[in-house]
């Protein structure tokens, strides 16, 4: 297995009453909130985070978020481009760049077929279908975004991979008449795609192509049942079954001295659920296309204006849930073993260890553990037990 | 009579809520609706109904029209009512556009049709008037419901039963049924397809405003603080001949805050346009 590192460089400085008051503290919370220098710092440590992630074998994810207090990463690209350059060793992925809200595919592609000539092919290329707060912070139509995700992935896989252009596009969300881009990636024909999505009819697109299934904070039984979606593809099209390598998992992490130490710290990680998604009605659960005309009364009449949001997430229940890994390193890496054998078989942990208000050093001190102790466990593992897998692939294609 | 029926136009399929008038030789009045259908329970349209024979479908993907598939744009909206006054058995057709259907009915009759006869537009959204750093209207995507609910009405509590406007989310409670609901979400999507950037405005339309040939009123709510009625002087001064009229103690939906005092207003233009054919400013 492999353990990466994804730190969303969250900003929790602002003041408590400050962010009581907002009606979000995503798109609409003023930046004046937002202290430069203090961004400044926040960049040099996890830079350095990523320095050391490079030195002891963690690979390292970037993404981006917008207009808000949950991630100060706004370009994907341009920060994925710097770890490229501080870095010699790791993979890096970018999950990624917002490709629903950016015009131009083609440009997307040539910001990471640059990315993967400065990392010397190290680049893998992670989609995101985006929502919610993100539609407002970059004035996208919230409505049509899947078809406009596989659009917008089609034609960066086109835009990377021709080597005989220009080809021209006109497609119903974009259209580019000249596409050539220079340079072309590194690894060729380019570097690996994975995308982030619990929904299971793209699970299953992500399986007949071969992308890299990853799944956020999704728990045992949706983490199963994506992969399981993705696999029964797979049989259906005739394809060979994929390797743990196309599944992926994102969950909160920390590694302790002891069991006692990592629940202290990975408390302060919850945070990112209690504080840091504060959003307002008309960019959550009323925006359009939120949810299917079909179930917005469960939607609309669950949480209710002034229901208050969960401010007690404890660490034990994350970890019951499957959403969090925390414990010394042999409890975690018997977490992560469980969590494998439940989900069918998995190869990729991204470890959210530098979250809300974990400390720099509390997260290097978990990465070197991480590395030390934890990943060790999870090499040269037996096989998942094909025959359940297999089992379980053929029940999901039935329904 | 009252009932909901299916109007074709080539391949499209809307709902249309009909009205039969009394009178025989009524005008036929279409209604474009605003962000939403207009409702059955309305109680301004058994008031128009004795002036004109009312056609009101809800526009592809609101209501129970299907749609509106890759016929997304306010394009397709023109051309989708152009072809529905083609359709209908009138030789004369009045438009009335309500709110966002205020604004696909200026674009319809700045595109013009031989069978327009007259153009009623209430409170209607379409054209930029200020500069680049102020808005004419809210966001409707983007603005707290609670907030657009101040600005959309007078006396919110006005707001007959099973009729929403702009706001309309704060409604959401156990008076409302789920099925109103899922008719909600859906109208609310279709909207956000249609009019997602430029938001509310064809930053072309002012500049064509000056080719409808019809009589035109312009009603306003003299409250709407949606789109206000500087706004709507300004956009009747755009188009030739328009007359300019407010009413008193409603919003953004004068005929649902004030339908007595809206259908007195339609009533006299109906009256004025058929007996002098054209009307002075």
């Amino acid at each position: 297995m492999e353990l990466w590192n994804h730190c969303e460089n969250p900003y929790p400085f602002v003041p408590n009453e400050v962010l009581e008051q907002a009606e979000s503290v995503r798109a609409s919370l003023p930046n004046e909130y937002c202290d430069p220098k203090i961004v400044a710092q926040l960049y040099d440590e996890i830079l350095d985070e990523y320095r050391l992630c490079d030195d002891i074998g963690l690979h390292i994810v970037t993404n981006e978020h917008h207009s808000g207090i949950n991630n100060l990463w706004a370009a994907s690209p341009v920060i994925t481009g710097v770890v490229a350059n501080i870095t010699r060793n790791v993979r890096i992925l970018s999950l990624g760049t917002l490709i629903t809200v950016r015009p131009d595919p083609v440009r997307i592609a040539e910001e990471y077929a640059t990315i993967d000539i400065l990392s010397k092919g190290r680049l893998e290329i992670g989609f995101v279908k985006s929502g919610a707060t993100e539609m407002v912070s970059g004035d996208a139509n919230p409505m049509r975004l899947r078809e406009r995700e596989w659009e917008a992935i089609d034609l960066i896989e086109k835009t990377l991979t021709t080597r005989d252009g220009p080809f021209s596009w006109e497609g119903k969300f974009f259209t580019h008449p000249h596409v050539n881009i220079w340079p072309r990636p590194y690894q060729q024909p380019r570097p690996d795609f994975w995308a982030a999505t619990s929904d299971l009819p793209t699970c299953a697109e992500l399986g007949r192509r071969g992308i890299v299934n990853t799944l956020l904070f999704g728990g045992y039984d949706r983490t199963r049942q994506a992969f399981d979606a993705y696999k029964a593809a797979r049989v259906q099209a005739g394809m060979p079954a994929p390797g743990e390598d196309r599944f992926s998992y994102m969950a909160f992490a920390y590694v302790g001295d002891t069991d006692e130490e990592a629940l202290r710290i990975g408390q302060k990680i919850a945070w990112f659920l209690t504080v840091s998604i504060k959003s307002a009605p008309q960019f959550s659960k009323f925006q359009p296309g939120a949810v299917a005309p079909g179930m917005a009364p469960a939607a609309w009449r669950v949480g209710a204006p002034g229901r208050p949001r969960p401010t007690n997430l404890d660490a034990e229940v994350l970890i019951g849930q499957g959403q969090m890994f925390a414990g010394n390193p042999d409890t975690v890496a018997r977490q992560i073993k469980e969590f494998r054998k439940r989900v069918g078989g998995i190869c990729h942990i991204i470890m959210m260890t530098r979250q809300g208000l974990v400390t720099h050093a509390e997260a290097e001190a978990s990465f070197k553990r991480s590395a030390k102790y934890v990943l060790p466990q999870l090499q040269d593992l037996p096989p998942i037990d094909a025959d359940e897998t297999a089992w379980a692939a053929r029940q999901a294609a039935a329904r | 009579m009252s009932m909901r029926e299916i109007l074709r136009s080539g391949p499209i399929e809307l709902e249309v809520l009909r009205r039969r008038s009394a009178q025989d030789g009524a005008p036929t009045l279409l209604l474009l609706h605003g962000i939403n259908p207009i409702s059955p329970q309305a109680p301004f349209l058994d008031l128009l109904a004795g002036h004109g024979e009312i056609v009101a479908p809800s526009h592809p993907g609101f209501g129970q029209s299907p749609g509106p598939d890759d016929r997304d744009t306010i394009y397709d909206l023109v051309h989708t009512y152009l072809g529905v006054i083609d359709a209908l058995a009138a030789e004369k057709v009045t438009l009335i556009g309500f709110s966002f259907g205020g604004w696909i009915a200026a674009e319809v009759a700045a595109a013009g049709h031989p069978k327009l006869e007259r153009l009623v537009l209430v409170d209607p959204f379409g054209i930029k008037l200020a500069g680049r750093e102020e808005r004419d209207f809210p966001h409707l995507v983007n603005t707290h419901p609670a907030e657009l609910e101040r600005r959309a009405w007078h006396e919110p509590a006005r707001r007959p039963a099973g009729c929403y406007g702009v706001g309309w989310h704060t409604a959401i409670g156990d008076a409302m049924t789920d099925d109103e609901m899922k008719t909600l979400a859906r109208n609310w999507d279709s909207l956000c397809l249609y009019t997602w950037r430029p938001h509310m405005y064809n930053p072309q339309l002012r500049q064509w405003l000056h080719r409808i040939a019809v009589p035109t009123l312009v009603l306003w709510g003299g409250s709407d603080r949606i789109v206000t009625p500087d706004y709507g002087r300004a956009y009747a001064g755009l188009i030739p001949g328009a007359r300019f009229a407010a009413i008193d103690r409603a919003g953004h939906h004068p005929e649902l805050e004030q339908p007595a005092a809206f259908v007195e207003r339609v009533a006299t233009f109906l009256e004025v346009g058929s007996s002098e054919g054209s009307l002075a400013p």
